[in-house]
């Protein structure tokens, strides 16, 4: 469901940029001009509460919704996992095009770089 | 004799045989025909020690007067396969559920924080400078990330071929390579562990992808993308000697035709290590039988 995905990312933008936990009501307004129903919104802040990214604390009667972690924090987190390429005892979570090389590495590279474009320019 | 020799065929295969194959040229130029291969090796392996103990356990149970400790050795060697037997499948649920999770938080954080890219619904785009491509395989919902910065080292050509390449994982599945291969390597006991098959898998498997993606650009594009984003970034730490980006750009600089022989040397290993312990095994014994039955 590409909409619902899409959703959960403006309101997970609309609780970052918010100063103090924000209940149903008022991530609808932030959202804006859309024509957007509050169940749609109370499900989507479910799932983020599912995927823990969202915490909820109840404020009288109604529920206030606030980030689980600040967008610093869940860009580091993400940033760490993929650049983390120690332990070659840890199974491939994530497959990248290229790893970091050493200096004389990177150097013997452009050289057969260099190699190849000759080649494919003639 | 056939235990023995079941032995330390099984030993071959785990430990000198893995190493001296890292140490050839020749798999990568046919890396399916590599993957299929190290595979092979491992299950012969495996195979093979198994039916060490197990031929060793049967000959002590099949003599003709049967003592104690015969068949206190019996039910030893078959206790310890058991517990063998239990551990790899404990290892192999463990790799598979923390990849799992991991994948799955991971995806989670890119959908947040990635802006998704027009016409490519599967590629999520992060907006950082640090240059970075890789994708979160799964079987269906896999993505395709990529930074801002790698946007702006790549030309159009070059990118492509990153999407390319990424894009072959995702479709050829190579992310259960890359899991059978770091079961195994958890499951075996330790002694008889060596990197070797997990390293060469990983390597086999982004030459598969290389391929895939030089098709569509050339070799051009993929190898600017390679020394773009494998010299992009400052060592994070102490890296293994041969990384895969050399063997890759060895690979595309290579223009001496395509040869057929890699493949079938490959393929030829891989029936041989395979047939070879179970014939060692399976003929004693119906011999064996047959010689049981006529008499």
């Amino acid at each position: 469901m590409p909409r619902l995905g899409e959703l959960e990312r403006s309101v997970m933008n609309v609780l970052w940029d918010a100063a103090a936990p924000l209940t149903v009501r008022e991530v609808l307004d932030a959202l804006g001009e859309r024509d957007l129903a509050y169940t749609t919104i109370m499900t989507v802040l479910d799932r983020l509460g599912g995927k823990e990214m969202v915490r909820r604390e109840r404020d009288g009667r109604a529920f206030r919704y606030a980030p689980a972690l600040t967008r610093d924090a869940a860009t580091s987190e993400l940033l760490h996992a993929a650049l983390d390429e120690a332990g070659a005892d840890r199974t491939a979570a994530l497959v990248h095009f290229a790893r970091t090389v050493d200096p004389a590495e990177a150097q013997a590279l452009r050289a057969a770089l260099d190699e190849i474009e000759s080649r494919t320019s003639q | 004799m056939t235990p023995v020799l079941l032995g330390l065929i099984g030993l071959a295969l785990a430990l000198p045989v893995p190493a001296l194959l890292a140490r050839a040229s020749w798999p990568f130029r046919s890396p399916a025909a590599g993957v299929v291969l190290w595979q092979s090796l491992a299950l012969a392996a495996v195979l093979a020690i198994s039916g060490a103990a197990l031929s060793t356990a049967l000959w002590l149970v099949t003599h003709d007067r049967l003592t104690w400790w015969r068949v206190a050795l019996h039910l030893t060697i078959l206790a310890i396969g058991v517990l063998v037997w239990a551990r790899f499948w404990w290892a192999a649920w463990h790799v598979w559920h923390e990849t799992a999770t991991r994948r799955r938080r991971h995806r989670e954080l890119v959908d947040l924080l990635g802006e998704p890219h027009g016409a490519l619904p599967a590629v999520r785009i992060l907006a950082e400078q640090t240059p970075v491509a890789y994708c979160i395989p799964r079987r269906r919902d896999a993505r395709v990330v990529i930074s801002r910065g790698t946007v702006e080292a790549l030309d159009d050509a070059s990118l492509q071929a990153v999407l390319e390449h990424e894009r072959a994982h995702v479709r050829i599945r190579h992310d259960l390579v890359l899991e059978a291969f770091g079961v195994l390597h958890r499951a075996f006991p330790r002694p008889l562990r060596t990197d070797a098959p997990l390293r060469q898998s990983q390597v086999l498997v982004e030459l598969m992808a290389d391929d895939a993606a030089r098709k569509v650009t050339g070799d051009g594009p993929l190898a600017r993308a390679i020394v773009a984003l494998a010299g992009g970034v400052t060592p994070a730490g102490a890296l293994g000697a041969g990384s895969a980006a050399q063997v890759r750009l060895d690979r595309l600089c290579d223009d001496t035709p395509h040869r057929w022989w890699p493949a079938a040397l490959s393929l030829t290993i891989s029936a041989v290590v395979l047939v070879a312990p179970t014939v060692l095994l399976a003929v004693p014994w119906m011999l064996h039988a047959w010689h049981t039955l006529t008499t």
